[in-house]
């Protein structure tokens, strides 16, 4: 079975995930003739993460000799992933079997965004002859008003802002969703973003191609070069004198085709640029234009930096099985507590847990 | 963010304020209320609100992706505005200054373009026919269109014509006499 990620590069310690061999006993891992593999696992194991980390359902695990850690996470698919060749767990081994009560809520509002994007045009074009009732609801998400509140994206806000400079009305209109991302953090990206449908379709494409041996590479871009792309829209913006960021940014771009579309004009170029984004997350790197190139999600871990809403693990429930790391579709480590402000609190992690380690709270309460 | 970051951003916004491009053109028709070329590029964000509420569909969006995607432009010759002025009201960030639906206001204040008119193809002017079409669908009435001479042929006055496109869309189709285009030196 082919790997998504590129062998290149030895993964990180704690992905040592040699299902069997490095958390079944010992006995276990010399009768399977993997003696060289399983020490060498656990010894790296224990230099990362040293006696307080190892849970006691680890230890318990150990114990009853002859299952191991994962012989008790929910998704049979894990469980055969367990049991055959030692392997790197992979996002297509974790179902979202026990989906916690908001990531239904989630779903709910991120079909409510898409729909709003491609269903409210096509509504509107029924109103031939008549205008839109726009004192209730205009625009998509990004650029909406309900019942004479304005929702304008930060990104947009700031293009206008830098190009025209800072307008009482602007401003206005930029504060409801403003407080929203510093409160939230960038959970836009995970929550609304009419993107990632087409997201989930491109998982769902690498998770095929791997089914099918063909290699799909998962290239991490530094951290630094989102900034240096949301420094280039708000810059250019404010030199050429013409708004950057709807031409780059997909939630606009996707809200004008879907816009072109419903009028009867053709899909047009902004759908050629989001086939290009899909195409690069599909073949070159997991969901990394979201995680690396898009100026919105930067902008939104800036500003959501000190956001108090957060995913936070309680240690004595974590086994370290990694799933956590591995359904996040932004790099995001949970299981070591290693989280920025790039987490979209999607709330992914949480759901998949298997002993209900994770949850997403104010900082510094935990259940 | 941490200190590579903030270089990176800096770095990025140098990168893209070196950028320069040749004065906005400002060569296509704009919704009512748009602020003169130049400032309206740098205001719309393209968010297709306008687009969404025209009830005519006369405000379209360009099918590239160059700079110029992002913005609306009147399509007159297919349907021509009727100074609804939802648009205005729907514009979030003023790219579309707010003009109420008032005739007197929209008279003082809106400015499309201006009428400019082939007499050679006009039939009133060119003795084949009485037509005043243009005259007839005109909201704004003889400061904008008047009928003159034997013929009652159409003359237009640019400076009290809105440009809503009315007159260009009933125009008969074998004349095209008149035709709605940027005002010359930008809009009012």
């Amino acid at each position: 079975m082919s790997r998504g990620r590129t062998d290149a590069e030895d993964p990180p310690p704690h992905l040592w995930t040699r299902v069997p061999a490095s958390i079944a006993p010992d006995a276990q891992g010399l009768r399977d003739g993997e003696a060289h593999d399983g020490p060498r696992a656990r010894s790296t194991r224990k230099e990362v993460r040293p006696a307080a980390g190892m849970s006691i359902a680890t230890s318990s695990d150990r114990d009853r000799g002859s299952e191991n850690a994962l012989t008790h996470l929910g998704s049979p698919r894990i469980r055969a992933a367990a049991g055959r060749t030692p392997r790197l767990l992979q996002p297509w081994d974790v179902t979202l079997r026990r989906a916690r009560s908001y990531v239904r809520v989630r779903r709910a509002v991120l079909a409510g965004s898409v729909l709003t994007v491609v269903g409210l045009p096509f509504l509107a074009a029924r109103f031939v002859d008549r205008s839109w009732p726009s004192g209730v609801f205009v625009g998509a998400t990004g650029a909406a008003r309900a019942l004479g509140v304005e929702l304008l994206d930060p990104l947009m806000s700031a293009g206008v802002a830098l190009a025209r400079g800072a307008r009482p009305g602007l401003l206005a209109a930029a504060l409801p969703v403003l407080l929203l991302v510093v409160v939230l953090g960038r959970f836009f990206c995970g929550w609304l973003c009419p993107y990632l449908p087409l997201l989930a379709v491109s998982n769902a494409v690498r998770w095929a191609l791997a089914r099918l041996g063909i290699p799909t590479l998962d290239l991490r871009l530094p951290g630094w070069i989102r900034f240096a792309v949301l420094g280039t829209v708000l810059g250019g913006t404010a030199a050429l004198g013409v708004q950057l960021a709807p031409l780059v940014y997909p939630p606009a771009l996707l809200a004008r085709s879907a816009y072109r579309l419903a009028f009867g004009l053709g899909l047009g170029g902004g759908a050629a640029v989001v086939a290009v984004v899909w195409l690069f997350d599909t073949t070159v790197s997991r969901a990394g234009f979201c995680r690396s190139l898009c100026p919105g999600g930067a902008l939104f871990s800036l500003l959501g930096a000190r956001s108090p809403v957060r995913v936070q693990r309680t240690a004595s429930r974590c086994t370290d099985c990694t799933v956590c790391d591995v359904v996040c579709n932004l790099g995001q480590a949970p299981m070591t507590d290693r989280l920025d402000a790039g987490c979209e609190r999607c709330g992914r992690c949480v759901a998949a847990c298997p002993t209900g380690a994770l949850s997403l709270s104010l900082q510094g309460r935990r259940p | 963010m941490n200190r590579r970051g903030l270089l990176a951003l800096a770095g990025g916004a140098l990168s893209g304020l070196l950028v320069r491009r040749s004065p906005a053109s400002g060569a296509e028709l704009r919704p009512p209320g748009a602020l003169p070329p130049g400032a309206f590029e740098r205001a719309c964000i393209g968010c297709v609100r306008c687009a969404e509420v025209c009830p005519t569909r006369a405000i379209r969006f360009p099918a590239g992706a160059g700079l110029g995607a992002g913005q609306p432009f009147l399509a007159l010759r297919e349907s021509a505005c009727v100074l609804c002025m939802a648009c205005t009201e729907a514009c979030p960030t003023g790219a579309l200054a707010r003009i109420p639906p008032v005739p007197e206001r929209i008279a003082a204040e809106v400015r499309i373009g201006v009428p400019v008119l082939e007499r050679k193809a006009c039939l009133p002017w060119n003795g084949q026919g009485v037509c005043r079409l243009c005259a007839y669908v005109c909201p704004i009435g003889p400061a904008a269109v008047e009928l003159v001479g034997p013929q009652q042929a159409p003359l237009f006055h640019p400076e009290g014509c809105v440009g809503c496109g009315l007159c260009e869309e009933a125009c008969p189709e074998e004349a095209r006499a008149v035709r709605i285009e940027l005002r010359p030196g930008g809009r009012a």
